[in-house]
């Protein structure tokens, strides 16, 4: 097997990227990582296959003292395993290290010699698995950075054979000992097989040698220090392999990111949910561990530049993993059962989950490597450190959920890791000098790139550090956003109930049930539906992907921001953004309305990119985001609109430069196209909910739940120029009671005050085109609304409020020179945001606060077998049945309960629960529903209780 | 003045840009637009259930029609701008010009610029006159420095005009040019200008009058925005109807035409303006050219803003009886009657002013009760609208600070009409050319009274009760303090305060751009 891994390992030895072609390259790098990946996966099932050997030859007692030496074992060589990435980046210290690794090992084996007596009964395990787990540590270093360094020259196939050999040598040796010594003895074997992979990497069978890649490190053949070829790559390689401490701190940090939330499980939960989320943690491991060596392989070729191995290492390292989950998904659910033990057998829903977390932190974990490869592992130690930090406040935050709450912050962290690594990694920020350095005009002629990257000089340390520092202030507003939108002050409402209660359905029948009864498109309900099948529907858990989006939000205006104006207009856009009460309200609603605004605000940001610069990951960017909008509501085709004629206009501005025109142009053209072909499977959808629509005719819109708490918006049932500026007031400072709107809306002359104040102030063509998308929408949906009322509501021209959100920061930051002036400018509209935030959700008064959740919570807490729920309007029968799904419940249409006495002779109650009580049809159908009940029934009120919008009165 | 004089720099500003055909039709556009949305306004407003109080709701009503007149005649005016092609016309060469530069008091550094580029003037047979009413020795000398003439006079009487009357009869030449001493004019001056007189029935060509200190002195910069939207849209549509009216410097004269009614007028405020309407009653022509040929001073502190608004709001309010009396075709009729009327609008911001006052202390208001929304309906587009036009006509030049800077003097406009309808008699004071170095306050003493009244009474309304009508008679009066603060603001601080402040701010914004743009060239 060793022979033919050095075989493998001359096949697969990296060719240089420039002798190949790109594509051909990226091929070669795929089949090198997958290479390694197998190797690593094909070790991992050895390594298992001798634990489930020994679990069957040991017995029960002596196989639970091995698998405690394992997980002490797993303990010494995870940490030491991080000197694989520093070594992989810079091979060159693995000399130098390589006698701090012996001793440290050694000190830490002779502390251990040492205390095995005294630990021994104290962990109830034999004095003498501890002295043998005493050797482990020398080699666990040591191994490392051997391994590190083989995939730093690119000797994989040593690699692999070293990955293989360990397993080889446990079921061999360590069997044979384990059947003479039993535990001690199988420890043995595990301990000698790492000494042999040791043994392997190190070359002691036979020497390397010198790899053949440019600017690769060729180690001295006759221990001279290391020399490298001269290359264009040279210094950027040199640059990245300088931060090779770093490096070693960031994949320590992602070690600590995996595991530990399963020492605070184990601290924080009941044993048997402790127990559960260990299963999971090993679970994930397992999946974790098939994807380890591919940020290690791809370190070196990062480091050299080599643009398309990070593309291929991301697949790789999704593939794995979440190739992990869906194998979880398709196998038979009694497969964990069988595996761990009956009592397991429940975590089949759970598991992907977590394995969903892993496999996120493996794409995380390749995304760190090529920015530690970049140079710029010490800011990626912040960021994972924040994303530790992050991850710890969100485990105690949840973990009363039990496994699943710990699951789910685990999820949550790792995904907005990835997310924001995923954000710096494909979207480029402008190195800050080039941005300082020129005035970005509107729309601009397009910079093309080209191929001129490949020869632009190696970044320098100065704007990796500075594009950091931009960041830090973005992430901790993120952070801020994030707290604040976990932060859920409200109940489920009808609408979110309703969607909750499509997503509970089937796939299948939950699309039929969008087709015929709803008005939306799928892409939320989709969302939402995998949501609850990953981490169930509790009223946090089906809001999660809202409030990601809500947060992400706050990324996307500083980009926005950044790329329309400048970066203190990104910056006070994403300030603003954070606490903007309307962002906030939809971040914490399981609706779709946070991603209409997330998706409205990057395809701002793409077709500004696009027009100024060109290029196809700018177009591409552009359709993506454009389908996810309309993918997710289809009022957001008004703000597509404004945007083509956006583009019409800039091609218009270019009609004098042809090439760059038919650039545009073609752009434009494809980016159209993809958008078109992305819509095509909607069109059936569309087509089916338009004819369902019009076969319910009114009286079914009639019953539909209408916005509510909109009484300063209305005159009578009529639009009007209040309306305007109820939703003007909706989208800047949220929602409120219905006093506080009519005395803000009574402020209007200070509209006309800014009107004025815009008197002789330059615009710019973003400018404009921002206006259009905040203002045309809103007026469309204003001359729609002459029709039917209740359209004319800012959340269906939501994009309206990121366009807002971004002139305001454009003002702020752009009205006066003077510094303090746009300090006192921005801490204003912020500070009003915050009182507007704070009123919005604490103040009871606020007539969007349906407490449903009260109410139900009541009514179950009193009714008795035999009593009847009986609620007015229908429509509420989702939110019902999300709250109280066993009691018995009617709609009032169904008509009231007869009077009937139980068998315990002992009259049953009555609970009319009804809301929308503003709508004078529920009004006064629950006002003779009440008359009917004293008068003609011979009921008697025995109570009647109001929450938040909600009036129940009790019959008996 | 410190550092080099901003006069002899290059001009920031165009009066009709260049793509004014396109700005032109969005004009017309919005017009249309705009008159259709005054006619919906007034359709609703002059309804007999509109009425709250009769008496404000009268006033309301004068002071919108009024508005509404101004509005129209800016509109007719805007959109009758013709195309222009700058280009230097044919004219008789090397025709003599005399050049006058009528001096009472002003500094020699003020004056010396304008005597020395006058002399430089290309184009023709040019003699510069130094017409000296301050009787000093200095600008002998300085007359004499740059080989001009130097006349001056035993009595002042007759002000500048009397002062150019003098120079007319001491001179001989055909043409006559005008230039206040302040305005430095440019080398092609009069190759702009000259073409113009081939057509013989035109009697003045009138050039703009442009702030040079703009850029320095806000409240330069606040005076220039309207000086900006006059000598841009305003200017170049009455050259369209043929009413361009004399503005007393940078302006070239046919001799023939000012001899013709025997020179300028010397017992008005505003001779210019008088003597332009004396020249067209006898079928004379006058043309504009849109192109800056001479740069100024505007006013650098509030007394000399002040000042020189009395002058021309009194100047103006007191031509009424001419422009009446005076044959002159309809069109021009109008139009003077519209400049002139200008000054009146100081009322209808003190009635707008008065109303949250009078509804928060006596409830009284002039539209009847429950119509704030009907009102939005009506009155926001038209009033949105009006703004855009304004802001498309004057090109972006007109701004806030314009605005606001008319509002808070519009005790100007009340006590010029009062005078003028008391027939007292006002003097000729030249608009003094250096700002003064502290506060004013007392130039702006109304406008701050009625900051205090308004803030009194927003203070005793939200005392009183917050409900929506309170609140939105409190919003207006913040509006009120706003404006008006925003007006007065460079008389509190002292003119020279803030424009040193701005300078700093400028070098600073320099620096930052020098340094941001090294930094990008080392990056590089």
């Amino acid at each position: 097997m060793t022979s033919a891994a050095y075989r493998n390992a001359a096949a697969t030895r990296p060719a240089p990227a420039a002798a190949l072609g790109r594509g051909r390259a990226a091929l070669a790098f795929a089949r090198e990582q997958s290479f390694v990946a197998t190797g690593q996966v094909v070790s991992g099932v050895g390594n298992l296959a001798f634990v489930l050997v020994m679990a069957r030859a040991l017995e029960p007692r002596q196989f639970s003292q091995l698998a405690a030496f394992l997980a002490m074992y797993l303990l010494v060589h995870v940490p030491a395993s991080s000197l694989s990435a520093g070594s992989a980046l810079r091979p060159e210290i693995n000399r130098r290290t390589r006698g701090r690794a012996i001793g440290g090992g050694a000190l830490v084996g002779a502390a251990l010699l040492a205390a095995a007596v005294p630990l021994a009964p104290v962990l109830d395990l034999p004095v003498a698995l501890l002295c043998v787990l005493a050797a482990a540590p020398p080699a666990a270093g040591l191994l490392a950075l051997e391994r590190g360094r083989l995939y730093g020259s690119g000797q994989l196939g040593r690699s692999v054979a070293s990955l293989l050999v360990e397993p080889a040598v446990r079921l061999t040796a360590g069997v044979a000992l384990a059947l003479l010594l039993g535990p001690t003895g199988a420890a043995i074997g595990v301990i000698v097989a790492g000494y042999c992979a040791l043994v392997v990497a190190s070359g002691r069978l036979r020497r390397s040698h010198a790899p053949d890649v440019p600017g690769a490190v060729v180690p001295g053949a006759s221990g001279e220090p290391p020399q490298t070829q001269p290359s264009a790559e040279h210094s950027m390689a040199r640059h990245a392999a300088s931060a090779g401490g770093w490096v070693v701190l960031a994949f320590l940090l992602l070690a600590v990111l995996q595991n530990q939330d399963v020492l605070f499980a184990n601290a924080l939960l009941p044993s048997g949910e402790a127990g559960r989320f260990a299963v999971l943690s090993t679970l994930g491991g397992i999946s974790a561990l098939a994807s380890t060596t591919v940020p290690l392989v791809l370190l070196p070729r990062a480091a050299r530049g080599e643009r398309h191995a990070l593309p291929v290492a991301v697949l790789v390292a999704a593939a794995l993993g979440l190739g992990a989950v869906l194998a979880l998904l398709i196998a038979p659910a009694h497969t964990i059962g069988a595996v761990f033990g009956n009592r397991y057998s429940n975590l089949h829903t759970l598991a992907p989950l977590y394995l969903l977390a892993m496999a996120l932190l493996g794409i995380a974990r390749v995304l760190v490597a090529a920015r530690c490869a970049s140079g710029r592992a010490r800011p990626m130690v912040a960021l994972l450190g924040l994303a530790a930090a992050a991850h710890i406040g969100l485990i105690l935050a949840m973990w009363g959920g039990g496994a699943r709450g710990v699951a789910t912050a685990t999820l949550t962290a790792t995904a907005l890791l990835a997310v924001a690594l995923a954000a710096g990694t494909v979207i480029p920020l402008p190195e800050r000098t080039r941005r300082r350095g020129g005035t970005k005009t509107p729309f601009p002629r397009s910079q093309r790139r080209g191929r001129e990257p490949e020869q632009e000089a190696p970044p320098v340390e100065e704007p990796a550090a500075g594009r950091w520092r931009m960041a830090l202030p973005v992430l901790v507003l993120m952070g801020i956003g994030l707290a604040l939108r976990l932060d859920v002050t409200r109940g489920i409402w009808v609408d979110e109930a309703t969607s909750i209660s499509q997503a509970r359905m089937p796939f299948g029948q939950m699309i039929h049930n969008i087709r015929t009864t709803d008005v939306h498109p799928p892409g939320h309900h989709t969302i939402l539906w995998l949501t609850i099948r990953l981490i169930g529907s509790s009223q946090l858990a089906v809001r999660i992907p809202s409030i990601i989006a809500g947060t992400l939000l706050i990324g996307a205006l500083y980009l926005a921001g950044r790329e329309l104006y400048d970066r203190r207009a990104g910056l006070v856009a994403a300030a603003i953004g954070t606490v903007a009460p309307f962002m906030v309200w939809y971040s914490q609603e399981a609706r779709m309305y946070a991603f209409f605004m997330l998706f409205a605000t990057l395809a701002l940001w793409a077709q500004v990119r696009a027009v100024r610069r060109g290029g196809v990951q700018n177009w591409l960017l552009y359709a993506a985001f454009t389908a996810a909008m309309l993918w997710t509501q289809y009022f957001t085709i008004l703000p597509i609109l404004v945007q083509q004629a956006g583009f019409l206009a800039a091609v218009w501005k270019r009609r004098r430069e042809r090439a760059e025109m038919r650039s545009l142009l073609l752009g434009w053209a494809g980016a159209i196209a993809l958008v078109v072909i992305a819509f095509l499977p909607l069109w059936p959808v569309l087509h089916d909910q338009l004819q369902a629509y019009k076969s319910r005719g009114s009286g079914a819109l009639a019953s539909a739940p209408s916005q509510a708490g909109a009484g300063v918006s209305q005159a009578g049932n009529t639009m009007s120029i209040y309306a305007v500026i109820a939703n003007f007031i909706w989208a800047v400072w949220g929602y409120h009671s219905d006093q506080t709107m009519a005395q803000i809306a009574a402020l209007w002359p200070g509209a006309m005050l800014v009107a004025l104040l815009t008197l002789g102030r330059g615009r710019s063509r973003v400018s404009v085109l921002l206006v259009g998308i905040a203002v045309i929408p809103a007026a469309l949906l204003f001359l729609i609304g002459l029709h039917k009322r209740d359209l004319f509501e800012i959340r269906y021209f939501a994009a309206t409020v990121p366009a807002l959100l971004l002139l305001f920061a454009r003002v702020t930051t752009g009205w006066t020179a003077s510094r303090i002036g746009r300090i006192v400018l921005a801490v204003g509209l912020v500070g009003t945001m915050v009182v507007g935030l704070v009123d919005q959700q604490l103040n009871g008064t606020n007539p969007r606060r349906y407490d449903f959740q009260g109410a139900l919570e009541r009514v179950q807490h009193e009714m008795r077998p035999g009593d009847t729920l009986v609620y007015e309007p229908g429509f509420l029968q989702p939110v019902i049945s999300y709250y109280v799904p066993k009691l018995n419940v009617r709609p009032l249409d169904a008509g009231l309960p007869k009077a009937r006495a139980s068998r315990t002779g002992t009259r049953p109650k009555v609970f009319l629960l009804a809301s929308f009580l503003d709508k004078p049809q529920y009004a006064s159908g629950t006002g003779a529903a009440i008359a009917k009940m004293e008068k003609a029934m011979h009921r008697r009120l025995v109570e009647h209780f109001t929450d938040p919008q909600i009036k129940v009165w009790v019959f008996q | 003045m410190s550092g080099r004089d901003v006069r002899l720099s290059t001009p920031t500003w165009s009066p009709l840009p260049a793509d004014w055909p396109r700005r032109r039709l969005r004009l017309i556009l919005l017009v249309a637009l705009n008159v259709l949305l005054a006619a919906w306004y007034f359709s609703w407003l002059v309804r007999p259930e509109r009425v709250g109080m009769p008496l404000l709701f009268g006033l309301l009503l004068a002071a919108e029609t009024f508005n509404l007149c101004q509005a129209l005649g800016f509109w007719w005016t805007g959109v009758c701008g013709k195309r222009w092609i700058a280009a230097v016309l044919p004219y008789p060469r090397l025709a003599d010009v005399d050049v006058f530069v009528p001096v009472y008091g002003e500094p020699v550094e003020i004056v010396e610029p304008t005597i020395a580029a006058a002399a430089r003037m290309r184009g023709a047979n040019v003699q510069v006159w130094l017409l000296d009413d301050g009787e000093s020795d200095a600008m002998k000398a300085l007359a004499e420095r740059h080989d001009a003439r130097y006349l001056r006079r035993e009595q002042n009487h007759g002000a500048k005009a009397g002062n150019i009357n003098n120079a007319l009869r001491h001179s001989t030449a055909p043409y006559v040019v005008v230039l206040d001493s302040d305005h430095v004019p440019h080398e092609s001056f009069l190759q702009k200008t000259l073409g113009h007189m081939t057509d013989k029935r035109v009697a003045f060509v009138q050039t703009p009058q442009y702030y040079a200190n703009h850029a320095v002195n806000p409240l330069a910069s606040a005076a220039w925005a309207q000086q900006a939207l006059f000598f841009g849209a305003i200017a170049h549509g009455k050259d369209g109807i043929g009413a361009t009216f004399c503005c007393g410097t940078n302006v070239l004269f046919r001799r023939e035409a000012l001899d013709a009614i025997g020179g300028f007028p010397e017992e008005s405020l505003t001779e210019d303006f008088e003597l332009s309407i004396e020249l067209h009653s006898r079928g004379w022509k006058s043309a504009y050219v849109p192109e800056v040929l001479a740069n100024g001073l505007g006013p650098e502190d509030m007394a000399s803003y002040v000042s020189q608004q009395q002058r021309w709001a009194r100047g103006c309010l007191s031509a009424f009886p001419k422009i009446v009396r005076t044959r002159l075709p309809l069109r021009l009729r109008l139009q003077y009657f519209l400049s002139a009327m200008y000054f009146l609008s100081g009322w209808t911001v003190l009635i707008y002013m008065s109303f949250p006052i009078v509804r928060i202390f006596s409830g009284e208001q002039p539209l009847a009760a429950a119509t704030a929304n009907q009102f939005l309906l009506h009155f926001g587009p038209y009033f949105a609208c009006s703004l855009l036009t304004v802001a498309v006509a004057g090109g972006g030049a007109y701004s806030f600070g314009g605005f606001a800077l008319a509002a808070a003097n519009f005790w100007v406009h009340i006590l010029s009409t009062l005078m003028t309808i008391a027939r007292r008699r006002g003097r000729f004071v030249v608009t003094p050319k250096q700002g003064v170095e502290g506060p004013q306050p007392r130039t702006v003493l109304p406008a701050l009274l009625m900051t205090i009244a308004l803030l009194t009474a927003a203070g005793y309304g939200l005392a009183q009760n917050h409900s929506p009508a309170t609140l939105n008679n409190v919003a207006f009066a913040g509006l009120h303090v706003f404006v008006l603060m925003t007006g007065v603001w460079p008389a509190l601080v002292g003119a020279r305060a803030a424009a040193r402040a701005r300078e700093v701010e400028r070098e600073r914004a320099q620096r930052a751009g020098i340094s941001a743009q090294s930094e990008a060239r080392r990056a590089a």
